[in-house]
């Protein structure tokens, strides 16, 4: 078996890594249909995220087949999704400020 | 996922009990040590304490009721004798046990002169005569249906929400599937997560539950002057590769899979059906454990990343992680290792398969590590100042 990464429900836009890639590495993802390859865009580290297809700026990036937060910028395929490009929704709401 | 049966013993409320317990259930603190050595003198037979007694008020009195009852009539018990010091709050404890049919007597320091030796002496020879009757029960063929997890985690790490927890949630979702019910508590693990939580609510009204219970538990937190949100998840989460709140929260939910949420148990409470439930009660794991098991839980899926001994006294507990360091480390405390899901030499689906087959197993008869080693406890949450 030889996936790098992993996602947990099947309209995730993103997957985890299960092991490291490196920037323009080949990353199969195991999915819940099946394997997907990508290219990754940059360097990505163990349990780090890596976006399965283009997400727009604003967008929900989903895992576990729920919305963890939205795109602060237009996140490309195979690139690195964490806090410079992902924020919480909720967090915000709790702080008083608009979705 | 092939097998769907199980062997256990069938009790007269219609439960069927994964073990066959003798329980001395001292239900005040003053008769702790007597239980304890009634319980040495008569191996096999199981000991459950409390501390606390008179005193408690309001919701605490009835929540100490609720799971003393409970763990009496839990399906894995067979017998009970009920030790305390008062008759009236004896009395009403033995009653309500003998109303799912099964065997409880009464032990009462009161009718002892006061005297723990008298008690010891009495309760040894009462307890010798239940474990004498419950030994002519046998196990016969039950399924799913007749099957009540509860979920735990505790001492998580990543691997956790990546594996161990969404590992148990596909377990549970087969479980659900089938008949069989599910309950996992730590209403404060829902924060951040709690609109996605209320979204998988059977109808309107579990969904404000859902909504009510964390919102409860953060603004008491709050009150207390903690700071749930401001810096969560902390710099070791952000480091581990989580980015948010949302995050965080659904790698712990995930232990309850994907199910509809059929409604939100106080602690101790039995669900009235089927299917999945949450239960709304402290995250602590020996009181989370111990709420979910005073409902019924007979068996308990208890998910850790770097360890956690603790396990229930009633209900099997099945130790699973997913971390490779603490599953060559902790040979004796892990029950599953899910280790090759994480080390990707194993796929989440496969493992699930093993996973519920060793949930049948141990429903059958074979021993958690928890129970070779005597691990077992229950502790009752406090949740206000007593008398």
């Amino acid at each position: 078996m030889s996936w790098q990464a992993t996602s947990l429900a099947a309209d995730d836009n993103v997957a985890t890594m299960l092991g490291a890639a490196a920037s323009g590495g080949r990353v199969v993802v195991m999915t819940p249909g099946g394997e997907l390859e990508i290219i990754a865009r940059e360097a990505i580290a163990l349990c780090h995220k890596i976006a399965l297809v283009d997400i727009a700026q604003g967008a929900p990036v989903v895992k576990y087949g729920d919305c963890i937060g939205e795109a602060t910028a237009p996140i490309r395929c195979g690139a690195w999704v964490h806090t410079h490009n992902l924020r919480s929704r909720r967090a915000r709401l709790a702080e008083g400020q608009a979705p | 996922m092939s097998a769907t049966t199980f062997d256990g013993f069938r009790r007269p409320d219609g439960t069927v009990g994964v073990r066959n317990h003798v329980l001395i259930l001292s239900v005040t603190g003053l008769t702790g040590p007597s239980a304890r050595r009634i319980g040495r003198a008569v191996p096999g037979a199981r000991v459950v304490t409390t501390p606390y007694g008179s005193g408690l008020m309001g919701e605490d009195a009835i929540v100490q009721d609720r799971a003393l009852i409970g763990f009496g009539r839990h399906p894995n018990v067979a017998a009970t004798l009920v030790v305390g010091a008062s008759p009236p709050k004896v009395a009403s404890i033995v009653a309500a046990i003998r109303a799912s049919g099964k065997p409880a007597e009464p032990l009462i320091l009161d009718d002892c002169g006061h005297d723990a030796i008298t008690l010891t002496e009495r309760g040894t020879r009462l307890a010798a005569r239940l474990s004498h009757e419950a030994s002519r029960l046998r196990r016969e063929r039950a399924d799913l249906r007749d099957l009540f997890v509860g979920m735990e985690c505790g001492r998580s790490d990543p691997s956790s929400g990546l594996v161990g927890n969404p590992l148990v949630g596909r377990v549970v979702d087969a479980i659900v599937a089938l008949g069989g019910r599910a309950v996992f508590g730590e209403t404060i693990e829902g924060r951040g997560a709690e609109h996605l939580l209320a979204g998988r609510a059977a109808d309107p009204t579990v969904a404000q539950a859902i909504r009510d219970a964390v919102a409860r538990r953060e603004r008491a937190a709050v009150a207390a002057g903690m700071d749930l949100l401001g810096n969560n998840p902390g710099p070791t989460n952000v480091a581990a590769g989580l980015s948010t709140i949302e995050e965080k929260s659904l790698g712990g939910i995930a232990k309850g899979g994907r199910s509809p949420i059929r409604g939100v148990l106080d602690i101790a409470q039995s669900p009235s059906g089927p299917g999945l439930y949450v239960m709304d009660a402290p995250a602590y794991a020996p009181e989370s454990v111990t709420g979910l098991v005073a409902a019924g839980a007979q068996v308990v899926l208890f998910t850790t990343g770097v360890g956690n001994s603790f396990v229930s006294a009633l209900a099997p507990t099945i130790k699973i992680s997913g971390n490779p360091e603490a599953s060559a480390r902790l040979k004796e405390q892990l029950d599953f290792d899910a280790s090759p899901v994480f080390e990707r030499r194993e796929s989440l689906e496969s493992a699930a398969s093993r996973l519920l087959a060793l949930v049948l197993e141990v429903a059958s008869g074979t021993a958690t590590w928890g129970e070779i080693l005597d691990e077992g406890e229950e502790v009752i949450s406090r949740l206000a100042p007593a008398l």
